[in-house]
């Protein structure tokens, strides 16, 4: 997308209009860079070309950090004085599981969680810009990267497609 | 289902979020005064000593871990449906998945309380975490209570985090839809979501995630709960059916407090057309099959004391049924296993009053086999001369009381700040069946 491109969102009513509208812009040579959208669609997620989701490593991470913490805990804790307590070794290795076991969820939820906030770029601060906030409540909304001169022909393809109205941001 | 539409379920949720009558703060005041009841008789008990409570040789477990026990066990119901019926696609819990979330929040929040509240001097809670001190002293894992300390930590802090995970697309509407400083809180809340398709993608994998997680972790927790008792060798609380008895009990009386809240939660905010007749019956017929399983339980502990031949363990059961806490055990057999099987019949189960007062019969039940398990086991052990009998005294009676007063208080503020039907998992659900 050329620094001097102008963002036009078109609304639509429906996932299903959405998606060909996506296909028509694009089969025009026009770049879709969004959309917004009320609920997740995978098919809109195809069509745009977006990769798959990396949360699941973050996740991953935190869960073997938090495996490795609780039993190091467990094993810290236990050591530092000796004592045997109920019979049981120093080092008792299956309550200390259960413990290696919590916090493996903890640090995977917490991965989780740091996995949302770079992933999904959140807090976003920037919400606002080519977004209709029609589009949290039914509607679905197209951003349309295009140059100047194409303004007037993509707004008549967005027109054309089913697009309810057109909003348009200047770059 | 059918008539619903994106924009009619916007309507319907947002329209609970409009300003409450005087009868909504009136019903808020009362249940503050509850909470200030059973606050002001903590602080009696701090003042006085923990003596004021029932608890003496040889019951010292009494109704703070009887409630510690039964709150944990209602909240976990909550992450069986926003969780574990989410990972097997039951489309049914969409409209009850964020009340029953919601309630789980709480329900831990007040189960937290009550080990402080058991504990005496509350300020020294904090030996039971693992921070460097001047003593240098350090809790013991190998402990079950401080498996429990762990485990109900965590699923707070992991419920939460769902919980508000959950929350956040549903927050940008009501942002969308706000002005002025509503606007901006919901602004902050929200967090800046605008739906972009990137978005989504990573939200709905973290969001399975989390189910993923949160599904081990409910059934670990109620587990370890469980082995608050089953790993000391009193008898009647020494046994290996105790995990899975727990976590069956815990989903049971879940799923009845569900009911508890939903009946009137769609009848004051006109949710009809959302949490429909379809959704309570299938919560009912879930209950059924807890119920059996529940009654399974208690089946399989008498038959194992019979057929262990331990004179001690025959004797602490057939104690449980005919003994001291016979009228309890059987409010907790016919309440939890006889009464809800009156689900069966599909013109009780279709109907709003029934389902209702059946559910609050559960939740009866479910209390008093906490009561039946932890005081009734510790009573009757194993040396005749240190039998012993328990009542809980007006100090527990008011702070009972005032757990309750606090859980209903924070859940109806709840219901008419925030959306208390997820609108999103709504859309979705529609759009699937479309």
């Amino acid at each position: 997308m050329s620094t001097d491109a102008i963002i036009v969102t078109g609304l639509f009513n429906t996932q299903e209009d959405t998606l060909a509208a996506v296909e028509k812009i694009q089969k025009q040579g026009f770049e879709v860079t969004e959309v917004h959208s009320p609920i997740p669609s995978n098919a809109l997620a195809r069509a745009l070309g977006r990769k798959k989701s990396k949360i699941g490593w973050f996740t991953l991470c935190g869960g073997i950090t938090g495996f490795v913490s609780g039993f190091s805990l467990a094993v810290f804790t236990a050591t530092r004085w000796s004592l045997i307590v109920g019979g049981k070794p120093i080092l008792s290795w299956i309550p200390f599981f259960v413990i290696a076991f919590e916090f493996t969820i903890l640090f995977a939820v917490l991965g989780n969680v740091l996995g949302i906030v770079t992933q999904v770029g959140l807090p976003d601060p920037d919400y606002e810009i080519n977004y209709d906030p029609e589009c949290s409540g039914s509607l679905y909304g197209i951003e349309v990267a295009s140059a100047p001169e194409n303004l007037d022909s993509l707004k008549d393809l967005l027109h054309h497609t089913g697009s309810l109205k057109e909003l348009r941001e200047d770059k | 289902m059918s008539q619903l539409t994106f924009e009619t379920i916007n309507t319907t949720v947002l329209n609970t979020l409009s300003r409450p009558g005087k009868g909504y703060w009136s019903i808020i005041a009362l249940l503050f005064c509850g909470a200030a009841l059973g606050a002001s008789c903590w602080a009696y008990q701090i003042f006085v000593g923990v003596g004021v409570a029932g608890m003496n040789t040889p019951v010292h477990w009494g109704t703070y871990l009887i409630n510690f026990v039964f709150w944990v066990g209602i909240a976990h119901s909550g992450t069986l449906i926003s969780a574990i019926l989410f990972l097997f696609r039951a489309n049914w819990r969409n409209p009850i998945a964020r009340a029953a979330e919601t309630m789980t929040v709480f329900a831990v929040c007040v189960a937290g309380l009550f080990p402080f509240i058991h504990l005496g001097r509350a300020w020294l809670v904090f030996y039971m975490l693992p921070l460097p001190n001047q003593r240098t002293l350090w809790p013991n894992f190998q402990s079950p209570l401080m498996f429990d300390v762990i485990a109900i930590s965590t699923y707070l802090t992991v419920s939460s985090l769902f919980w508000y995970t959950g929350l956040v697309p549903d927050l940008a509407i009501i942002r969308d839809r706000s002005k002025g400083v509503r606007k901006k809180i919901f602004a902050v809340l929200s967090l800046g979501w605008s739906g972009k398709t990137g978005q989504w993608l990573n939200y709905s994998r973290a969001y399975m995630l989390f189910a993923g997680l949160a599904t081990p972790l409910v059934i670990s927790v109620h587990s370890v709960v469980s082995w608050d008792f089953a790993l000391s060798v009193t008898p009647g609380w020494h046994t290996t059916i105790f995990a899975p008895y727990f976590v069956a009990g815990a989903i049971h009386s879940g799923l009845a407090m569900v009911l508890t809240l939903s009946i009137p939660l769609r009848k004051i905010l006109k949710y009809e057309a959302l949490i429909t007749m379809e959704v309570l019956e299938a919560i009912a017929k879930t209950i059924v099959f807890t119920g059996i399983i529940v009654g399974f339980s208690y089946a399989t502990e008498l038959f194992i004391a019979w057929y262990s031949r331990n004179s001690i363990e025959m004797e602490t059961f057939w104690w449980r049924a005919f003994g001291h806490y016979a009228p309890e055990y059987w409010i907790m057999v016919v309440c939890n296993t006889v009464i809800p099987l009156l689900y069966l019949s599909k013109r009780i189960r279709t109907h709003v009053i029934p389902l209702f007062v059946i559910s609050i019969f559960v939740n009866i039940g479910m209390w008093f086999e906490r009561f039946v398990i932890i005081a009734g086991s510790v009573a009757h052990d194993f040396l005749p001369n240190a039998w012993g009998h328990y009542r809980p005294t007006w100090v527990e009676g008011g702070i009972m009381v005032g757990a309750f007063c606090f859980f209903f208080f924070l859940f109806l503020l709840f219901i008419r700040h925030l959306p208390s039907v997820s609108m999103t998992e709504m859309k979705e659900m529609i759009h699937k069946t479309e």
